[in-house]
């Protein structure tokens, strides 16, 4: 029974050319003009830097393959961010501060996947209110100010190193191997690829779309609250308005990555390299000093020109 | 629009650049500034390109994609310290936010200068920026005296939670505890936004009949709620804040009454000045606070000069800009 | 995004009716809100006021009344505020430079439409889902303007054309009716060609809609364009009415109108709509702005407050168009 609902893997060779050839291109081609590029210290600032976004693109690709959507990370992310700063301020404990936000960001999640399977409320419309509502809550809690004075337990995790590889980079690699066990190795991960194929299959089989479903967003939000954790942990504070935006630089990542928006299969790898491509191609464009304005530009041709790569390749 | 950067004006300064070319020079200045659409950090970018032509140093401009974005501004410094620029020129884009930032240029060991936002941490060889709070209570205080002390007054926030917004709009608000007279009808945020000025404007109108002055905390702000003034044919003082170039023509036309002077081109210019002349071992000021000026219909001359024709002031100048 | 045929059963015509009861309901949710300002503050129902949220609400409705029939066809266009800025820069430009109103106004439009057949032909010939075409092309406007506009602003133009922003005329603001005559314009075209009947039939069902002999490609350039040069009157309203422009007009303009189309009852998986429902979107969204400011409510809670009425519209939307069926 359970065989029906499973979306194949996607043949890695097929998808090759689309996002890995961009950020080969973008590696050679900034290699060669950008002074410092292949360094060790720029090539880790470029991991390090794309780890946030990481943590947001894997649960967001999980999302996008059950045909739904998350609008709100970004601003979850904000909001979970000011709780670690504030918990973590008032308790002096880094830990309290992440469970606060995995707390919030989690149930953010849930409200998420709530207003999506039980009140059927398309998931752009719910998670475009709920990025409203956890905006608008980050501006209450701070009254718009930056939160700081959190205790240094908070911002070593962004600057300590685990047997010299820096912490965050460690983070987003275990991440990418959780999401990578969780979607290819276990049977919650064939049943997400049926929430975006398939769900009869999943009704007949006696599971509730409807649980897996919250169950995605939530991991979603849970998710949001450890970036709102490394966030903070970036700034040293927290502010109101730090992550706005970012669920958008996770979506492109995904499609870039060849995750379809149509067909609901995903890939996870592909992510991963959509969201390197996007770093590899601002650090560069820094490191060579182009005007602001072209790098600006460049993010929507990398998008575009991606995207167009792989509509060929699909229709050849 | 297309004349972008312009260095046509700089034959001037050659006995500046003169007396400051006896040692190396080409060093490479990183400006950073908060973002690409505020009229004011193009004057400081122009500032800062002006005195380094002048001293024969190159400047790599810094400015985020997402306007005042605080994580694209970390990266940027991430990567600007991979490069390792001679100094930066730096304007944080949340000033407390953006201190990890400073202080991974300082274990970087690049000599850095801070302008226009006081940063809240981090080791600095000089600040140059002007007063906000005395911008604000300038500019207000003027706005009173014009009204005789008396009327009633709508104040136009900026963003909530700037270091730029808190301390203008404690300077309005002190001037008008001052002027007894004058009664503060509401305070709302126009988010340093034209089109959220102009209507706030058109909304606080209104609920009141009488609005006699409008204390903006930013020029945009304040021709917003000019604009709504004249689409509902009513007339009061309005003041801003920056002397940006359409301020200086509003203020020539008597449709503002003043701007207060933020002086973006002489912090470019001066804190570029300083961190040069740190590299090249000359002395530096290591704080400039400028002299609030409040620009108005009797003293707009000097600043209706396009940014390219204007001149950045000598490191004697500089001295006497400052308010302290 | 886009499951969902199964409630595309209906033929385009039949909407009517059940869009009345929808538009009823909606207009129910207007007025409440206006009662419960009413009660709340003197100024809220003086005819000054009223017109005042009508000119708001204007500006939010050009954008969303194209953006409307985007979502209709099932598509997304997010480019929308970043191309009123690149209009609003390049028209005013060429006022500035011809000091004639009209070649700007015709200059804004058409950088508009461009802009939006570019979107067309992403989304078509280039097969890229609009979602990711609009916001690809949201960061190339955004980098052209700054480049063009390099952080100056635009500013100061000739009487006449302010009038289209901020005149009056007979008591009325001039956008008030602009606002008129595009709802009327959009409202027909959307029910009452047929071009407008193969718009909700592209967005109800592709794959029928192609079967049965609609040229489903050039509808949707046509839809693109349309949403491209509403984004441009809007870039004119906006340069008369402030009498200025600068590079991040944008930024602020494309959430709101997404908000207006949704909350006036237009479906994202398309087919279903209507311009008139995105008109009292709109006006939900200022009436409340509006209130905030009449009330002196901080700004902060504006995201928030905004947020849950973007969820409780769609959700009473969905609850009684299924009690209706």
């Amino acid at each position: 029974m359970r065989e029906a609902a499973i979306v194949s893997e996607p043949n890695p060779l097929q998808r090759i050319p689309g996002v890995a050839m961009v950020l080969v291109l973008l590696i050679a081609l900034f290699s060669v003009i950008a002074p410092g590029f292949l360094s060790v210290a720029n090539l880790s600032n470029v991991l390090v830097q794309s780890t946030i976004l990481t943590m947001l693109a894997l649960p967001m690709t999980l999302i996008i393959m059950t045909e739904g959507l998350d609008l709100s990370m970004g601003a979850v992310l904000t909001l979970t961010s000011l709780c670690v700063a504030i918990v973590s301020l008032a308790t002096k404990s880094m830990l309290l501060g992440l469970g606060a936000g995995l707390l919030v960001g989690t149930a953010f999640g849930i409200a998420n996947g709530w207003l999506v399977a039980i009140l059927g409320i398309p998931p752009f419309v719910a998670t475009l209110g709920t990025l409203g509502m956890a905006q608008g809550l980050s501006l209450i809690v701070s009254d718009g100010q930056s939160v700081v004075g959190i205790p240094h337990s908070v911002r070593d995790i962004y600057s300590a190193t685990l047997l010299g590889i820096p912490v965050p980079i460690v983070m987003a690699l275990v991440t990418y191997a959780a999401f990578h066990g969780l979607l290819y190795h276990t049977r919650f991960g064939t049943y997400i690829f049926a929430l975006g194929g398939n769900r009869e299959a999943l009704r007949y089989a006696g599971l509730s779309p409807n649980r897996l479903l919250i169950a995605v967003y939530a991991i979603g939000g849970a998710m949001a609250g450890i970036a709102g954790l490394l966030m903070t942990a970036r700034m040293n504070s927290g502010h109101p308005t730090a992550g706005l935006g970012l669920e958008f630089d996770a979506i492109a990542a995904v499609a870039v990555g060849g995750t379809s928006f149509e067909r609901g299969n995903g890939w996870l790898l592909g992510t991963l390299l959509g969201v390197l491509s996007v770093g590899v191609l601002r650090n560069g464009l820094n490191l060579i000093s182009l005007p602001s304005s072209v790098q600006v530009a460049s993010v929507g041709v990398l998008v575009i020109v991606a995207l167009f790569l792989d509509g060929l390749r699909s229709r050849a | 629009m297309k004349q972008k950067l312009g260095y046509l004006a700089l034959p001037l300064l050659m006995a500046a650049a003169f007396s400051t070319q006896a040692r190396a020079d080409g060093e490479t200045i990183a400006i950073f500034t908060k973002n690409q659409t505020n009229p004011f950090f193009q004057t400081v970018r122009v500032g800062a390109d002006n005195m380094a032509k002048t001293l024969n140093a190159k400047t790599l401009q810094y400015i985020p994609t997402k306007p005042d974005s605080i994580p694209e501004q970390l990266s940027q410094i991430e990567d600007v310290v991979v490069k390792k620029p001679s100094a930066i020129v730096f304007t944080p884009v949340d000033y407390k936010a953006m201190v990890p930032g400073v202080e991974k240029i300082n274990e970087a060991k690049i000599p850095v200068v801070n302008i226009t936002d006081r940063s809240a941490g981090g080791k600095f060889l000089s600040f140059v920026g002007a007063d906000d709070y005395s911008l604000g209570l300038e500019t207000a205080r003027f706005l009173l005296k014009t009204l005789g002390g008396k009327g009633n007054i709508v104040i136009i926030e900026g963003v909530k939670g700037s270091l730029t917004n808190v301390d203008r709009v404690r300077g309005f608000n002190d001037a008008l505890k001052e002027s007894p007279g004058a009664k503060l009808l509401a305070s709302q945020p126009g988010n340093y936004q034209r089109l959220q000025a102009l209507q706030v404007m058109e909304n606080l109108m209104q609920s009141n009949s009488q609005i006699d002055g409008v204390l903006a905390a930013n020029d945009a702000m304040a021709v917003g709620a000019i604009e709504a003034l004249d689409g509902a044919n009513r007339k009061a003082q309005v003041i801003g804040i920056n002397g940006t170039k359409e301020a200086i023509d509003a203020i020539k036309s008597g449709k503002l009454l003043a701007s207060g002077d933020y002086n973006g081109f002489a912090q470019g210019c001066l804190g570029t000045m300083m961190a040069i002349r740190s590299l090249r071992n000359q002395p530096v000021i290591s704080e400039i606070v400028l002299k609030p000026t409040v620009i108005t219909k009797d003293n707009y001359q000097p600043f209706d000069v396009p940014l390219e024709q204007r001149t950045c002031p000598t490191f004697e100048e500089a001295g006497k800009l400052s308010a302290k | 995004m886009t499951d969902i045929t199964k409630d595309a059963i209906a033929p385009p015509r039949s909407f009517l009716s059940q869009d009345a009861i929808q538009l009823f309901y909606r207009l129910l949710a207007a007025l409440l809100i206006c009662a419960v300002l009413a009660v709340l503050s003197d100024s809220f129902l003086s005819l000054g006021n009223i017109l005042n949220v009508l000119r708001q609400a204007s500006l939010t409705f050009f954008i969303a009344s194209g953006l409307t029939l985007v979502v209709l066809t099932a598509g997304l266009d997010l480019s929308v505020g970043a191309n009123v800025a690149l209009s609003a820069c390049i028209a005013g430009t060429v006022i500035h430079k011809t000091g004639s109103p009209a070649l700007g106004i015709l200059t804004g439009l058409a950088c508009g439409g461009i802009v939006g057949l570019l979107n067309g032909i992403m989304v078509t010939a280039l097969r890229i889902p609009s979602f990711i075409a609009t916001y690809g092309m949201l960061w190339v406007l955004n980098g052209l303007t700054y480049w063009y506009m390099a952080g100056e602003t635009l500013h100061g133009f000739p009487a006449g054309f302010r009038q289209i922003g901020s005149g009056y005329l007979f008591g009325l603001p001039i956008p008030v009716y602009l606002l008129l005559v595009f709802l009327g314009i959009g409202t027909l075209f959307a029910q009452r060609t047929i071009w407008g009947q193969e718009i909700y039939a592209i967005g109800a069902n592709p794959v029928a809609a192609r079967l049965s002999g609609i040229p489903v490609a050039r509808r949707l350039l046509l839809v693109y364009t349309v949403s491209g040069t509403m984004a441009g009157l809007a870039s004119i309203i906006f340069l008369s009415r402030l009498n200025s422009a600068e590079a991040d007009i944008g930024e602020s303009l494309t959430l709101p109108a997404i908000a207006a189309v949704l909350i006036g009852g237009t479906s994202l998986f398309g087919g279903v709509g209507t311009v008139f429902g995105t008109f009292i979107g709109a006006l939900i969204l200022t009436l409340v702005l509006n209130g905030m400011n009449l009330l002196s409510v901080s700004a902060n809670w504006q995201p928030l407050v905004t947020g849950i009425i973007v969820i409780l519209a769609v959700w009473l939307d969905m609850k009684t168009r299924r009690r209706t069926q």
